[in-house]
């Protein structure tokens, strides 16, 4: 057998079979659509995805491949493990040997630092503010000032003599509220103001114990930091960009905070509760129609203090003044007139929102710390110890495509010098200061076997010493204003790039200069450290990104498993409807057999048939779904403001496309099942018998 | 005139449950090239058995067959086939033609599965052998389009295509009105005499029989009469049908 004839015998036999037994060819035909279809649609969805990710996750933190401690207890999880509590990724303690082998690896562009901790900031309630420039002003004799602010403090325990008038009708704690009573009372009288002129710090000094409690909490927030080489993040992760202030100047200490944690946490509630509202109607939800914006709406006239608090007397008149004219029909002062103008619905939503931003925004602390600003992270150090370290914000980031992905916006930036602080790492200068200490008290290192020697005998270790009248004083000798005045210094101090990598990291992120080459490089990498026998392990941003970058994975596990068992039932479907096929053409194959035809021919025969049958609805199948995935890739998929969307999505909207690749996979994939089903029936056709063509009677 | 089938000592049983049906009981026959053969005999004589013998479609339980000199026990599937392929055409009872091809590809199939001829030698081939028999307006018509006296012609044409030594027909008029079916028996007979292809065909038709320069008759297995002469064996009584 052989040549082009007998392959037109085959097709026209084929297509002619597959004509004549329609309901077959239909059922099976429909299967093999769908299921390439469903190949086509489901690889270029998730190949679209898993790019969008990957450029979320590699230009936000990761780099595409993270380096850290091989002994690490947990495996690195730059967006979380999932579970509870920190992740111990060991430490790498000498940056620059690592920098060194790994940038010799020919595709790496870039080595960036890393090292992630979590602090707190305290934001102070209005009250504690208040007070503390009253602080300021009793110091600084400034008499103008502490008029106006005494009488912010009047009105204020005003308000509170109202609120707690209502607390009294509906509270059983009676005494502490007459207790907050009687302390409003001393504060409104005149003769407590008076005190304030003679003994200013215990009268402040009351306030800051008695008064500032009366009013709401302040809040602890949470802050995630990122430490890192800051020039080399910002010029490596091309997706960085200053929204507001400018880069943290080189050499320098300073923070960057995140838009998303700028905008989330430290704006003003106020001014957050009516962003989250407009945000959402921009979306076509309105206050009427959804249960938490008009929770939300509810709750925020009640937030009027946040205001009022924070307003200057002077600032307070002229509001006044412009709210009056905006809500004529109001009475009472300024708290009703807040209150009022934070009556927010559908109708009057817009106007308010933008006279907020016009009128009152300007007057108050819009974010608890912005560009310019000295904030106090509070964190614990590796020691366990508690170490606040201040630190000036000079500016806000975000990385373009992910400004409402929060996952994305979750790390603040700071410095390396000012993270191996908060993480407890001693600086050379410390390491001098302490031996210093140790030299100035006498402290000998003694070893473990002569410690009981040290102890117990020897000379006399303990030395008389003979007090003044003075008495005990545990600051004697200690320069406490030098002690300040050398820290502010050595914060202030700029240091220079080798400072930045002689020194602790946690991790590393790698960017390569073509991020195609990832396991070429990967391995490369790891020879490098070997080579350099550095106990650094590296793993490239999906592993290392931990749930987020596996989520991709378990979502193409269920992909494949789903086609799996549409393949599996196809397969049954095929082989079922092919062995029918092959009974009712016993005759016809036994014709063949006896007129002459090998076993061979009637095997390629039926594998021909169901092959062109895969490739005629493989290749409609696939083409309709590439139609479809064009299609989205124009319209594109909304991530639905979900932020882990918004992630994968690198942005609002994923635009998908689909080539030649998942066409090819599907057809393929498609034709190889459907020949598996078909191999069975066509070797029971094989087996029939020249015999029964002649059996054949009518 | 050499033979062209040699039957010897041929037995076939064909298990049926818990008995064994013995179709044919030790056949010796002869026919040489260029004979007009029918074998004629009542239902269960043994008939298709031994045309399925001599067809390659089967092999015997004893004895040997030999077509145009080659003894089938000695072939496997592809050699038996190749046989067919080369040696034998063949004629049914039902047509059997291959219901998605039309006529000229019905007749074309078995050139096809020889290989080695060009197109157009083929389709000259072809076109000759539908014209023989009387059937070039219907070349590109489907079976279902045709008659059963036209299909038996596409048949004749389909088994003459690739000049087979031996044509075997089983029952060929077993499905068409008697006038059709002495057409076709006379078109055989005119290939028989033009080509002097070998044709043996198996009937209970005595009108049909008429037209064969040789009948065998066979009974219970048995040759009762091989055409050439005496009866070769009395015939037993029945044992079971076939």
């Amino acid at each position: 057998m052989g040549g082009v004839a007998q392959l037109r015998l085959m097709v026209v036999l084929g297509l002619r079979s597959l004509w004549t037994h329609k309901v077959k060819t239909l059922t099976v035909g429909s299967l093999l659509f769908f299921g390439t279809f469903l190949v086509v649609v489901g690889t270029a969805l998730l190949d679209s995805i898993e790019s969008s990710m990957a450029r979320s996750i590699t230009a936000s933190l990761a780099g595409h491949i993270q380096l850290y401690d091989a002994d690490a207890k947990d495996p690195l999880a730059l967006f979380g493990s999932g579970f509870m509590g920190s992740d111990d990724i060991g430490e790498i303690p000498d940056f620059a040997p690592v920098k060194a082998a790994v940038s010799a690896v020919p595709n790496v562009a870039a080595v960036v630092p890393m090292g992630i901790g979590m602090a707190t900031i305290s934001t102070p309630v209005e009250l504690d503010q208040v007070f503390l420039s009253l602080r300021e002003a009793v110091r600084d004799k400034d008499q103008a000032r502490i008029d106006a602010l005494a009488k912010r403090t009047r009105a204020i325990a005003t308000d509170l003599v109202t609120e707690y008038a209502n607390r009294a009708k509906i509270s059983t704690d009676t005494e502490r509220i007459a207790k907050a009573q009687a302390d409003l009372a001393r504060v409104l009288s005149d003769a407590f103001w008076k005190e304030l002129e003679d003994s200013p710090e215990l009268s402040i000094q009351f306030l800051d114990s008695h008064i500032a409690p009366l009013a709401s909490d302040g809040r602890l927030v949470y802050l995630r930091y990122l430490g890192t080489d800051l020039d080399a993040f910002t010029r490596d992760f091309d997706r960085f960009q200053i929204v507001e202030g400018e880069e943290v100047p080189s050499g320098h200490r300073g923070m960057l905070l995140s838009k998303t944690f700028y905008e989330k946490q430290l704006k003003h509630a106020v001014a957050r509760s009516l962003d989250r509202i407009r945000d959402k109607r921009v979306q076509g939800t309105t206050i009427a129609g959804d249960a938490l914006l008009r929770t939300i709406a509810r709750e925020l006239p009640k937030q009027y203090q946040r205001i009022t608090y924070q307003l200057d007397p002077a600032d307070a008149g002229t509001l006044e003044g412009q709210l009056r004219e905006l809500l004529p029909q109001v009475e009472g002062g300024l708290p009703e007139l807040v209150q009022a103008f934070l009556a927010v619905d559908d109708a009057n939503f817009d106007a308010r929102y933008a006279a907020f931003y016009e009128l009152i925004a300007p007057h108050i602390k819009l974010y608890e710390a912005r560009p310019g600003d000295v904030i106090t992270l509070r964190a614990f150090t590796k020691g366990g110890y508690l170490k606040s370290v201040n630190v000036r914000v000079f500016g806000v980031f975000r990385f373009s495509g992910l400004e409402t992905s929060d996952m994305a916006g979750a790390q603040n930036l700071v410095d390396m010098m000012t993270f191996r602080e908060l993480y407890g790492q001693m600086t050379p200068d410390k390491r001098a200061e302490l031996a210093d200490i140790k030299a100035k008290v006498g402290i000998e290192d003694i070893d473990r076997a002569s410690a009981e020697d040290a102890l117990f005998g020897g000379g006399a270790l303990v030395e008389e010493h003979q007090d003044d009248e003075a008495g005990f004083d545990e600051f004697r000798g200690v320069d406490l204003a030098g002690q300040v005045e050398r820290l502010r210094e050595e914060a202030a101090a700029p240091f220079d790039q080798t400072a930045v990598d002689n020194g602790l990291a946690l991790n590393a992120a790698v960017l390569l200069k073509d991020p195609e080459r990832l396991d070429e490089s990967l391995a490369a990498i790891r020879e490098a450290l070997d080579a350099a026998h550095l106990r650094v392990q590296a793993t490239d941003w999906q592993s290392a990104s931990g749930m987020v970058g596996q989520f991709i994975t378990v979502v193409r596990l269920v992909l494949y498993i789903a086609i799996f068992i549409i393949f599996l039932v196809a397969l049954v479907i095929i082989n079922n409807s092919m062995i029918i096929a092959t009974m009712e053409r016993v005759a016809e194959i036994g014709t063949m057999r006896a007129i002459g035809a090998r076993r061979r021919f009637v095997l390629v025969m039926f594998l021909f048939e169901t092959g062109v049958l895969a490739l005629l609805s493989g290749g409609l199948g696939g083409a309709a779904g590439i139609a479809l995935i064009t299609a989205l890739g124009h319209s594109g998929i909304s991530a639905g403001g979900v932020d882990i969307m918004v992630f994968l999505f690198s942005g609002p909207f994923l635009y998908p496309s689909a080539g030649i690749d998942q066409l090819l996979l599907g057809v393929t994939a498609i034709i190889v099942a459907s020949l598996a089903s078909t191999l069975y029936p066509a070797l029971i056709a094989t087996r029939i018998q020249p015999v029964v063509a002649m059996q054949q009677k009518e | 005139m050499p033979a062209v089938v040699e039957v010897r000592g041929v037995e076939k049983d064909y298990p049926l449950g818990k008995l064994t049906v013995r179709a044919l009981r030790g056949v010796d026959l002869t026919i040489d090239a260029g004979e007009f053969v029918s074998i004629a005999g009542p239902s269960g004589s043994g008939k298709t058995t031994l045309l399925n013998l001599i067809g390659c479609v089967d092999v015997p339980t004893q004895g040997s067959v030999s077509v145009d000199g080659q003894a089938t026990s000695s072939l496997d599937d592809n050699g038996l086939t190749n046989l067919r392929l080369h040696k034998l055409g063949f004629i049914f009872q039902t047509f059997n033609l291959i219901g998605v091809l039309d006529v000229f590809q019905n007749v074309e199939f078995p050139l096809l599965l020889q290989g080695g001829m060009d197109k157009a030698a083929r389709r000259a081939r072809v076109e000759a052998i539908v014209d023989a028999v009387g059937l070039t307006p219907q070349l590109r018509q489907r079976p279902n389009e045709l008659s059963g006296g036209q299909r038996q012609r596409v048949a004749i044409a389909r088994a003459l295509v690739t000049g087979p030594r031996i044509v075997l027909a089983d029952e060929p008029t077993a499905n068409l009105d008697s006038q059709t079916g002495a057409n076709i028996i006379d078109l055989m007979k005119e290939l028989n005499a033009k080509d002097g292809t070998t044709f043996i065909f198996s009937t209970h038709d005595a009108e049909v029989m008429r037209h064969a320069n040789r009948v065998i008759r066979l009974a219970d297995g048995l040759i009762v009469d091989d055409g050439r002469g005496a009866p070769r064996a009395e015939v037993p009584a029945p044992a079971s049908p076939a």
